[in-house]
């Protein structure tokens, strides 16, 4: 018999938010008609759309330039990250000596900091990218370290009476198990590249050529192109949702086969 | 040699023991599986102490020796220390007093010949990442076994336990009697001399349960195993052991040791003889003095 596509659940994650915002933007629109709002205090979804379309060419060329800087920041904060992570497992007394200086950098406010980085590191690109992986890098050292860690006693007590080198320990036991926890990380992360990114291009008010998303929103803010203000932002907001997904479904393929988060139940 | 006879005599003479009993006459009987005597110890525990760092005694004065094909189950109240004596007998923890030999040696000797050991614990702890296989050939990857028979021997392990069908399943999508069954797969494919059962069926429901029993009891049969089985259950102690050492607890030492004298293979008839009724009554009378004296916190 041919499940209902309401009751389809691939079908209902999607098609639910979708609703959800297309109600939104319904009544976004219909309120700011019935209120008369000025499009520099708050324009309509229609407007924005329009200024999308209008400034394609340049505001897709600060989306390139922001999603280049957040590539490279998530990549090594990944690759940092991990890397840290694996140090930390060796000895507790690795982990307590430098677990606290991982927790300063998630701690510290990256608009504080980021006009040193900007003065230290002449290259903008670069300047842009160290502020974002500053961001990043802790929720990828934290879950990744906990998984690491959470191993089960009586597996571990397994390998060891089977005498495992710590490298299968590891390799066949630690990584995987970690997997779970890393791929959580990596959904947080995402998005905080992202969010560092933009932040730090707040900061550095890099115009021309290096031009990023939040390079637009300000220069629009000036200009009171509000409306193009929005698309900006659109973007912006587009873009942390697909990097979203992309981890999700990047964990769905590694945990497809045994993992609750990613395993398909019926009831 | 030097360390038996430093033996404080604190383990119980099972000829002694048996032949205190009232309603069992085997005062003449040998043992189930052979006569004792000309069997080499596989495990001898002397006066082994176990502490923990917060100061509970969990094991106390446990002397015990576990000989070449028996079946042996610790049986007793909850922290008795059962476990902990198998985790000391595997080698997976230390005794804060008293010495323990495997074979008649030191464990520095015998972690050469690790293989001959296997331990099945409580939960199935099965790698969820790894299919049937992958986890029952594990214990041959890590001790980097080379022979060219891994598959063949893992093929072996997998039809012992009847799960060949199974063996490209993921381990949640077996029921958790098939789970404990690769489980013991994976114990079975090192070939051990010696499987030590940490309360493997605990968990799984009244007919897995004797199912199970029954196809331990045949393995062990056709193998010539020793196993040292942890449970809480008279009934399976009783069904399985050819031995049962009751257990008290705080602190956690062994008070009595009781010969199942009944001969093997045993089946579902064994259930409801009046013999295996009068075992039970036995075990269990055991059973309650030692919790009593855990209660009483009498050595």
């Amino acid at each position: 018999m041919k499940t209902p596509l309401i009751k389809n659940q691939g079908f209902v994650q999607i098609a639910a938010p979708i609703a959800v915002g297309v109600i939104f933007l319904l009544l976004w629109e219909l309120i700011v008609r019935a209120l008369g709002i000025a499009p520099y205090i708050l324009p309509d979804p229609v407007a924005i759309f329009e200024a999308l379309v209008d400034n394609w060419g340049v505001l897709f060329h600060a989306l390139w330039v922001t999603l280049t800087v957040t590539f490279f920041a998530f990549a090594i904060s990944v690759v940092l990250g991990v890397a840290c992570s694996l140090l930390f497992i060796q000895s507790k007394w690795i982990e307590v000596s430098f677990f606290p200086y991982a927790i300063l950098m998630q701690v510290t406010p990256i608009v504080a900091i980021a006009p040193l980085i900007i003065i230290w590191i002449n290259d903008t690109t670069w300047a842009l990218v160290v502020c974002a992986v500053i961001m990043a890098i802790f929720p990828v050292i934290s879950n990744t370290t906990l998984g690491l860690r959470s191993v089960d006693p009586n597996l571990l007590n397994m390998f060891r009476m089977y005498r495992a080198s710590r490298w299968q320990e590891l390799v066949r036991l630690r990584i995987p198990g970690a997997l779970p926890y890393f791929f959580g990380g990596l959904r947080i992360s995402s998005g905080l590249a992202l969010i560092g990114a933009v932040v730090a291009e707040f900061v550095a008010g890099t115009g021309g050529a290096k031009a990023g998303l939040a390079y637009m929103i300000l220069q629009s803010s000036y200009n009171l192109q509000i409306p193009k203000m929005f698309a900006a932002l659109f973007l912006i907001t587009a873009t942390g949702i697909l990097l979203f997904a992309l981890m999700v479904w990047l964990s769905n393929l590694a945990l497809r086969n045994w993992h609750d988060s990613a395993v398909k139940t019926e009831n | 040699m030097t360390m038996i006879r430093e033996f404080s005599g604190t383990t119980m003479d099972i000829t002694e023991r048996v032949s205190n009993r009232e309603d069992v006459d085997v005062s003449n009987k040998v043992a189930p599986t052979g006569d004792k005597r000309s069997r080499r110890p596989v495990i001898q525990a002397r006066n082994v102490d176990k502490v923990y760092g917060n100061g509970t005694t969990a094991l106390k004065d446990a002397t015990i020796d576990i000989k070449q094909g028996e079946f042996v189950s610790l049986l007793g109240p909850s922290g008795c220390g059962k476990s902990t004596l198998l985790r000391i007998m595997a080698g997976l923890g230390e005794a804060s007093r008293g010495t323990i030999k495997w074979w008649e040696q030191d464990y520095d000797v015998v972690g050469e010949k690790g293989r001959k050991l296997a331990f099945v614990f409580q939960n199935a702890t099965l790698m969820p990442w790894a299919k049937v296989r992958g986890n029952v050939r594990l214990p041959l990857d890590l001790e980097k076994y080379v022979a060219g028979d891994v598959d063949k021997r893992v093929e072996q392990a997998l039809d012992m336990v009847g799960l060949s069908r199974f063996a490209d399943a993921y381990p949640r999508e077996l029921s958790g009697g098939m789970q404990m069954r690769a489980s013991i797969a994976r114990a079975l494919v090192t070939q051990p001399n010696l499987l030590l059962m940490d309360e493997p069926f605990g968990a799984l429901d009244e007919m897995t349960r004797n199912k199970l029993n029954d196809d331990v009891l045949r393995l062990w049969q056709e193998n010539g195993w020793t196993i040292v089985f942890v449970t809480h259950s008279v009934y399976e102690a009783v069904y399985l052991s050819s031995r049962v050492v009751v257990m008290a607890a705080r602190p956690g030492r062994i008070v009595e040791d009781i010969i199942i004298d009944e001969p093997f293979p045993r089946h579902s008839d064994f259930r409801v003889s009046q013999s295996f009724a009068q075992y039970c009554k036995q075990v269990s009378f055991a059973l309650e003095k030692a919790s009593a004296m855990g209660q009483e916190g009498k050595v």
